[in-house]
Order: C-alpha cells, then structure tokens, then sequence
C-alpha cells in the first residue's frame, strides 16, 4: 500500500506549489461532459515516481495566445495572463465558461452585450478587447483583452489605511471622467463604475473595465432614459436604491464616480448598511457626511457628484470644469504602488509567461512524465473529429501536439497553422 | 545646472541674451558672414533657456521658483512671440527646443490656474500664427505640434474654433505634401473633437460654414483628405454631444444623395465609411420626407445593393448586424400617405 497511492492524496503541497493540480481542479467540470475519462482521472501511481519539483508550468495554447499565470478571478471566472505569439503583446484573457454563465442571473446576455460595446470602443481609457476566441468544444469563451497590472480595488486594499493620497485619486479620477465622457459620448451608460472596475496598465493609465450591465442608448433617442440596474449596490444612486422605474443613466455614472472619488480620498463609503435593504434605505434617504479631513475644494465636487436629485447633480462636464479636477495636486509622499502577487518580492509583476514558453519550446520531460501530464491535461479533443466545429482548432496544445511542435524548430511553433 | 565653469545665469539675464541673440540673428542678411556667428550664440542661448525649463534628459523636475520666475520672465518680454515669428530663422534642433519651450510652458499650474495659457488668450495672434505655419514646409510640422498643445487647453481651442483662420485648415489639409496635409487634419480633428461642449456648440452654431467647407473635403480629390474627412464626419455624427448637428445632417437630401454615391466609390474603404454615415439617415425614426422620398425611390435598388456590400466581411459581426438592419427597414419603408 505504501507503493500505490491514489493521485489526489500523493501530492501533499499547497496548491500554488504545484500549479498542474490545482489548474486541474478547477477543469474538473469535464467529468460530467464525457464519462470516457472518468476512469482515467483515478490512476494509480507508484509513489517513486512522485518527485518533488519546483512547480512546473504546463504550456497552454489557444490560437495564438499562450497562457500564463492567473492574474485575478471573477464572478464570471478566470482571468489570465497571455502572450500573442505573433506579436510578442502581453495580454490578458477573461476566460469565460458557459456552465458558469447559466448560474448567474443573465450572465450570458451580459457577457454578449460586453463583447459588442467594447467591439466599438476605442478609446484610452476604456479597455479594448483585442481578440474574441469562442471555443464550442468547451463552451469557453476567451475574451483576448490589452493587458493591465491590476484593479484599483486591489490597489485600495493593499494599503493600511485603504485609501490615496490626494495627488493620487486626482490623477486617477480624472482619467476616469474622459473615460466616462467618452462612453456618454457614445451613448453607452456604464451603471456599475466602483474602484473594482478600473484598472490600470504599466504606465498607470486608468481603463474602465466591465461593461457586463452598461447599456447603450439609442442613438436617436435625445434623452438617456434607463429603466434597468445591476451595479454594485454601494455605488447606486438614490433614484435606484428607491426603485424608481425610469432615470437618467449619465447621472447615474456621475453617483458611482462620486462614490468611487470618495472611497479614493477617505476610505470609507457615503452610504453603509449592514445588509442590502438597510443600505438601499440609508441611499433612499440620502444622508451622508464627509469627514472633515477633506478640503473644501473636494467636498464641493463630492457633493455636486453625490446631489440626491439626478438633475442637481454636475455633469461631465462641470466636473471636468471643477476646481479641483482642474488643480495639480503637489506629489506627496506615500504614493501606494502594486504590491508582488507571489511572495517572490515581484512589485513590478513581470511577464509570467517566461516558463510556459520554455515548456513550449523547450520541454525535455521524460517520458514518464508526459503520462503525468496526460492525466492532468484537459479531455483529448485534438484526437476527436468533431473539434472541427470549434473556431479555434487547438482547444489546448497537450502533449502530443508538443512534441510535433517541438520538432518543427522554435520559429515555426509560434505560428498557428 | 552647468556643473562647471560660469555661475548659472538668473532667468532675466538668460532670456537676455536670447532676446539679444534673436535680434542680431533677425538683423543679419543669410549669407553674410557675421550671421554663422549670430546663429551660433543664438542657439546656445536657446538650448540653456530649453535646460532651465524643461531639465536634462533625466526626467528631474527643474527648481520650480526660477522656472517661475523665467517663465514670467518670458511673458513679460513677449519672447516666445518673437521665438514663433522667427521660426524659420532658428535651425532644426533650435525649433525642437522652441516647441519644448512653449508646451513647457503651457502645461504650468499655478493652483487652479495656469498662466501661460492665460497669457496666450491676450496674445492670440501667436495662435493664428502658428496656424498660418501649415503654410511653410520649413515649419509646418513644428507648428503642428504646438497647435495641438494648444488644442488641449479650452480657452484656446475656443479662440482658435471661432476665429476666421479655422477655415485655412479646408486648405491645409489638402495640401499636396502628404506630411502637413495630415498633420494638419490631427489638428483639426483635435479641434472638432477634444473639447467635446466646446465644439458642439461650435458646429451647431457654425453649421452651414462648417459643412459647407466641409463639402469640399468630402468631394476631394485626394484619396486620403476624402476618407479620413468622411471617417471623422462619422465620428462627429455619431457622438451624441452632436445629437443637433447631427438630426441637421441627416435631414438634408443633398447629404444622404452624396453618401449614397460614395457608397458605390470605388475604392472599397471609402464605401465602407460611406456606410457608416449612410446608415444613420436610414436608422433614423423621424425621416423627413424628402429623404423619406428618395430612400423609397431607390427602395429595391437599396436592397439589393446592400444585400451584396461587402460580403466578404462575414467575421464584423457589428457590421454584418447593422447591415441586415439597414436592410430590413429599407424594406419596411411605407410612404407617408401609405401610412396614415
């Protein structure tokens, strides 16, 4: 007994030591799509062959795109690091399975109305989505988007006292109103803009992400009515905490902006509650202080942005116009920069790629191993013909595959066929 | 800072001698002998003047007392005036240290306020300068460059939209010099679209001006002035701080009668711009009647034509999506006696 041990207990190290098994859990799902590979998954190992490694990474392929590390995960799933073999570009893949889609309340509408609003985006601070992969096969969709260190939320959170110094939510801040200004520009109302829906790439420049539950108004349509809300409940403006049934969606973006200026410079929420109603209540009724600790510049603009009534409330315009938007701040000290994702003192959170590449191009496992990754490696669809369907012929580039690759030379392995 | 050799100059001796130096350069005739030397003195000057405002190479934010002291320094003497004027005098890296110079000093805060900018709005004759640079290929894409500096500001970009030299870009950007002509039109895109209240108020005001002119580059014959012109009218249409201007396009039958020639354009991306303008006027819920008219004229023509447009794009699905639209409520057209 002690030579044959069952997988999942051989294999005492944390998950993130061993990054092959826990990728693999989450993928476990398959189970159900095809009972062939049931039996396959509980193979018996003889414990000798169970070496202690540095975590090895496995190369992934879809298109062009290798995969990296996992750079965060949402409600609608994974979210990893990417390469463009093509290219060389860094990008990040939003990774999204349509078992997970059906569990949330119009997950898949959502999810189609964010591919074709960021389809005709185009603009600084507004994410792009660069490449659309759907793969039928797995039901995954890869939504191929410019890469971005982290969200503003994460940036927030990694600081004791949860919030920027001044100069710092300014800068930000006013990169998210020509953001917003251009997507009012195009008649598309975001409705869910909070400090987790903005990230920001190498070069500090703010995207707005997330265009799950935005809507685009008709262009005909003079008015920006909006009948429809999903945001997050914090960032709601009074006008959606009462469940009014129609209001104007700009003013709604200029709330949550407000809201999100507020948390930035002090930390804390204009409206709490211990629970949605209590909190939707406390928005209803609109009654807020701000700590004496901001200036009087700032506490105008937060209170213009956060007017209980919507047509009180500044515009885009007044905002960009508002002295403190227009002022430089002097660079204080403090400045809250990303911290290592890992605990490898990694701050400026370089390319992760690097040892999925050299698994590309360079694996010399033995064959024994290739076993290993055979029991890992997601259902062998590249043997089946009905991969045909898929709009990405290689779901994922698993052993065989690699080798063929291999032989071909470096160069040619970076080019789909 | 030098770091040896003389004490460093205080900023009303340093503008000084570039003053100085620009004069005796102005005053020389080209070819003397005397004007190597001016030119020499000038452009040393002008490179420290560059140093004490814009730092090194290294990023270090110069001492900011005597920058503003330099800089105020600068307005008092009206230097970088003569700077623009000349600017055919100074030699290629003398001109790039002007355009440092003057974005500098454009960009400076005081507070809420910035200076420079304000001083330039008492000065606007240097904007209209600049703009009249696009006519000298020495210069044109230096004063390109600070135009769009000034583009950002909206005081300036107001002075610039409202002013009769505006309608000099019409030209420029049709100039056969395929660097100016689209440095000309950044420009100008910049203008019409940066300052997004700002410029709708503008065309809204300035409507028959500005399309009329406007005609002109949609009917260019140079290829490139025609698309761009057409893909920036686009994107005016379609930006809803243009909802006025807008509603005014498309109920004009001469408009809708030139998208739907340019539709059949021969060139191909000219076509497919064409089709985003075009299908604003179909899309619209509230055709007046004489489009109404004309889009029922054309009723199985249109039909058929869009039915084959471009349909090798099979992969656009926004397109492919728009165009069965199109399609569809051409289709549905009813004349308004049909109707009521």
């Amino acid at each position: 007994m002690a030579e044959n041990v069952l997988v999942p207990q051989a294999i005492p190290l944390a998950p993130d030591e061993y990054n092959v098994v826990s990728d693999h859990i989450g993928e476990l799902a398959f189970i159900n799509d095809d009972g062939d590979d049931l039996p396959n998954f509980f193979r018996r190992v003889d414990s000798q062959e169970i070496v202690y490694q540095p975590r090895r990474r496995k190369a992934k392929l879809v298109g062009k795109y290798l995969f990296g590390d996992v750079l965060g995960e949402g409600s609608y799933g994974k979210v990893k690091e990417a390469l463009d073999t093509e290219t060389l570009q860094r990008r990040a893949v939003k990774i999204v399975k349509k078992r997970t889609l059906r569990k949330i309340p119009n997950g898949e509408l959502n999810v189609q109305r964010e591919i074709q609003l960021l389809k005709r985006l185009r603009h600084k601070h507004v994410i792009k989505l660069v490449d659309f992969i759907y793969n039928e096969e797995k039901q995954k969709k890869y939504m191929v988007m410019e890469y971005c260190v982290g969200e503003l939320q994460e940036l927030l959170e990694s600081t004791p006292e949860k919030k920027f110094p001044i100069f710092q939510a300014h800068c930000y801040f006013s990169q998210l109103i020509d953001g917003l200004e251009y997507l009012h520009s195009h008649g598309v109302v975001h409705k869910d803009i909070k400090p987790g829906n903005l990230l920001l790439s190498r070069e500090e420049i703010l995207k707005i992400t997330d265009l799950g539950v935005a809507e685009a108004i008709d262009w005909f349509d003079s008015g920006d009515e909006c009948h429809t809300s999903q945001g997050s409940p914090a960032f709601q403006p009074p006008e959606i905490a009462n469940g009014q049934e129609m209001f104007t969606g700009f003013k709604v973006d200029v709330w949550s902006s407000g809201v999100t200026l507020y948390n930035m410079a002090t930390a804390l929420y204009p409206f709490e509650g211990d629970n949605i109603y209590k909190l939707f209540e406390n928005i209803g009724k609109g009654k807020y202080t701000i700590p004496d600790s901001v200036d009087d510049k700032l506490r105008s603009l937060l209170e213009g942005m956060l007017q209980y009534k919507a047509e009180d409330r500044l515009t885009i315009q007044q905002i960009k116009h508002h002295d403190w938007v227009r002022r430089k701040h002097p660079t204080t000290p403090g400045k809250v920069k990303f911290k290592s994702l890992g605990d490898d003192g990694d701050t400026l959170r370089s390319l992760s790629i690097i040892p999925y590449l050299e698994d590309l191009h360079c694996s010399d496992q033995s064959d024994e191993e290739y076993d290993d990754e055979q029991i890992f490696s997601e259902p062998h669809y590249n043997n089946s013909s009905k991969n045909n369907k898929a709009v990405v012929s290689e779901p994922s580039t698993d052993v065989k595959q690699k080798k063929k690759k291999h032989k071909g030379g470096l160069l040619s392995s970076c080019k789909q066929s | 800072m030098p770091l040896f050799g003389k004490s460093p100059k205080t900023p009303h001796e340093l503008v000084k001698s570039v003053k100085e130096s620009l004069n005796a350069l102005v005053k020389c005739t080209a070819g003397e002998k005397k004007t190597d030397k001016a030119s020499e003195d000038f452009h040393k000057n002008l490179g420290a003047l560059k140093f004490y405002l814009c730092g090194g190479e290294d990023d270090k934010e110069p001492h900011s007392e005597q920058v503003v002291a330099l800089s105020q320094e600068l307005n008092k003497t009206g230097l970088v005036i003569s700077l623009i004027q000349n600017l055919s005098r100074i030699d290629f890296e003398g001109k790039k240290d002007v355009v440092c110079i003057f974005n500098n000093l454009l960009r400076r805060h005081i507070g809420t306020r910035t200076p420079n900018v304000e001083y330039i709005v008492t000065k606007q004759d240097v904007l209209f300068d600049l703009i009249k640079g696009y006519e000298n290929p020495d210069i044109a894409l230096i004063c390109g460059q600070m135009l769009r500096e000034c583009c950002r500001y909206e005081a300036l970009a107001k002075i610039m939209l409202y002013s009769p030299e505006f309608y000099r870009f019409f030209d420029y950007v049709e100039v056969s010099t395929f660097d100016i002509a689209s440095d000309a039109f950044s420009t100008f895109k910049e203008l019409l679209t940066k300052h997004k209240a700002l410029s709708a108020a503008f065309l809204e005001s300035n409507y028959e001006r500005v399309f009329g002119s406007y005609q002109r580059l949609l009917n260019s014959d140079n290829y490139v002035t025609r698309r761009q012109a057409l893909k920036l009218l686009g994107e005016l249409l379609l930006d809803r701080h243009n909802f006025m201007t807008m509603t005014r396009y498309i109920s004009s039958p001469d408009n809708l009668k030139l998208m739907m020639n340019m539709l059949r354009e021969k060139s191909r991306n000219i076509q497919f711009e064409a089709f985003h303008v075009f299908k604003v006027f179909v899309a619209n819920p509230n055709k007046p009647k004489p489009i109404l008219d004309i889009l029922l004229r054309n009723k199985e023509k249109l039909v058929d034509f869009l039915t084959k447009f471009h349909t090798e794009r099979s992969d656009d699905e926004q397109f492919n999506d728009e165009k069965a639209y199109l399609i569809k409520q051409i289709k549905e057209l009813k004349s308004a006696d049909e109707a009521s």
